[in-house]
């Protein structure tokens, strides 16, 4: 799986700041230590960069290209910014994102075929968010299709069902189940189509030492599905050890949740519960709360 | 599940319906045609309390320790607990005591109270995130039952019932997801509810199989609607109540005794009907 590290990101206190006085080294850092957990594209996300646009994702182009020569992904919804930022990439960039929002479709897509690059193309279109895999399906045809006109093929384009919080209370779990059965039945309805989803997003709103497992079991679970790839944390070791087959066990049982089969806990250490339970709560089988290990 | 006796079902344990007494005497923006029935009683809950017997149709009573509140006359713990006692010596309807749901004030004035009907099988509330460990301690150790509250959220509604089921057995939870009043945000808790008994049901998850009051008797009496005139009122209150009992409240707090004599006939007459 392709993972885009998530690390560069504007909310976070560090690189904003950084950003604001141009200071490279806590975004070079940032930039070397993903490079070295195997993170194959860097996420540049950098928020609608309202002021000084284009000179900004410039600096900061410039600034992670100096230590790295990994591809980039570029992370705004200015397409001023990512028109400027696009040919300074050395690798073949990715463009994260456009959506089937009508601005999107005249100004952000058609840079894909313009510079020749990947696109991450979103579920969100004018009417907002698809609430469910049919309409998210429904509304993914029509924006690849549109982009297909533009002359962009689907090979080209990384589709993103929008994960949303597992604790939304009512509906976090239904989004999840959502997302997972969008990625499941993708390839089928737009043969050639990749993928991708923003990982963390899933666990927004949980406790916070909690969030990695949440993040981790839905990867594993996403994984199964054929996920080509997510915009999640390198710098976790156990991402990277459940996706590149490091832990198989923990991945069969997470597979036996998903298939609804019968897990006897007591033969399991505190770890394997652990995901079983977390696992458990992503499919639904069991309700929601922030307290779902206890 | 609420009435649906279509299904093979049955109602074994019917709602129960419980007047709000207040331990102080009504503030006096609340109307007068409210407690006319109970006028001479109003400055002693315990003779309140007494006069309900006279109405039959009451279940239960609920006692809200409004005074403790530091919002109104902040009045100690030990005001509360010796009214407690005297309105459980006076009457034989099983009680259901509040106190003001500020957490800080509730966990000083609860356990004093807890203590005062010890081995009543009472229900004490509302235990909240914020204090109950305390609470829980002290009603678990005099055999009372606990209201957990929390505020319109079946996540967080599971939480305080997973936490407080490391010690407290999960029996004597009674589930309380705050019930605003008709017009006033009813339609969050009439879907939670619902949703409540149908993951205790249809998952069987233990954390949302406990019974469930629906405590709206304080909210629906501050809307301008339910104050304006009493037959509005009546309606207003009994609307509300109506709404939560068909999407699976177990215990109903009213404050006029119409409103109640009205919702339990409709409930009976429709029992009667499917019992044929």
């Amino acid at each position: 799986m392709v993972i885009i590290g998530e690390n560069i990101h504007v909310i976070a206190g560090v690189v904003n700041q950084a950003i604001k006085v141009r200071d490279s080294k806590p975004i070079q850092d940032l930039a070397k230590s993903q490079v070295q957990a195997e993170a194959d594209y860097l996420d540049l996300n950098l928020g609608p960069l309202t002021k000084n646009p284009e000179e900004t994702i410039r600096w900061v182009i410039n600034t992670v290209q100096q230590v790295t020569d990994l591809p980039l992904s570029l992370d705004t919804m200015n397409p001023v910014a990512m028109e400027a930022g696009l040919p300074l990439c050395n690798k073949r960039p990715l463009i994260n994102s456009a959506s089937g929002k009508k601005d999107s479709k005249e100004r952000m897509l058609p840079l894909a075929k313009k510079y020749n690059c990947d696109v991450v193309v979103s579920v969100i279109n004018d009417r907002g968010m698809p609430p469910d895999v049919e309409m998210k399906t429904e509304s993914i045809m029509d924006t690849v299709a549109h982009a297909n006109k533009l002359g962009i093929p689907s090979e080209d384009m990384w589709v993103d069902p929008i994960v949303l919080p597992v604790s939304t209370a009512g509906e976090g779990q239904r989004f999840a189940q959502a997302s997972l059965e969008f990625i499941k039945i993708i390839a089928e309805v737009l043969p050639g189509i990749k993928s991708t989803v923003g990982l963390s997003n899933i666990s927004n709103g949980a406790p916070n030492e909690l969030r990695p497992l949440l993040n981790r079991t839905y990867l594993v679970m996403l994984q199964r599905y054929g996920l080509y790839s997510a915009i999640a944390d390198p710098l976790d070791k156990e991402i990277m050890s459940l996706i590149q087959g490091k832990m198989p066990d923990v991945v069969s049982l997470i597979y036996k949740v998903m298939d609804g089969e019968v897990i006897d806990l007591s033969s399991l250490s505190q770890k394997e519960i652990d995901y079983v339970k977390t696992a458990r709560v992503l499919t639904g089988e069991v309700l929601y709360s922030d307290a779902w290990l206890d | 599940m609420p009435f649906h006796f279509f299904d093979d079902g049955s109602w074994p344990n019917p709602p129960v319906f419980a007047l709000q007494i207040l331990d102080r005497e009504p503030p006096e923006d609340l109307p007068t045609f409210l407690y006319e029935p109970f006028k001479d009683a109003l400055h002693d809950p315990a003779k309140w309390a007494k006069k309900i017997e006279e109405f039959d149709y009451v279940d239960a009573i609920q006692l809200y320790l409004l005074s403790t509140d530091p919002a109104d006359q902040d009045s100690p713990p030990e005001k509360a607990a010796e009214a407690t006692r005297r309105v459980a010596e006076t009457t034989s309807l099983p009680l259901i005591i509040y106190g003001s749901g500020d957490p800080d004030k509730d966990a000083k004035v609860l356990p004093t109270v807890c203590e005062a009907v010890d081995g009543m099988n009472y229900l004490i509330g509302p235990v909240q995130k914020e204090n109950y460990e305390v609470l829980g301690k002290a009603i678990l150790a005099h055999g009372l039952f606990a209201s957990a509250q929390t505020p319109m959220d079946i996540n967080l509604l599971k939480e305080l019932n997973v936490k407080l089921g490391h010690f407290f057995p999960l029996e004597r939870i009674v589930i309380d997801p705050l019930s605003p009043a008709l017009g006033y945000g009813i339609e969050y808790t009439y879907s939670l509810m619902e949703r409540i008994k149908q993951l205790g049901e249809i998952i069987k998850d233990k954390m949302t199989q406990m019974p469930m009051i629906a405590d709206f008797a304080t909210e629906v009496w501050r809307s301008k609607q339910a104050r304006e005139n009493e037959e509005q009122g009546i309606l207003w209150e009994a609307m509300t109540s109506l709404s939560l009992l068909t999407a699976g409240a177990n215990i109903l707090t009213h404050r006029h005794l119409k409103s109640m004599k009205l919702v339990k006939e409709m409930y009976e007459s429709e029992v009667k009907q499917w019992q044929k």
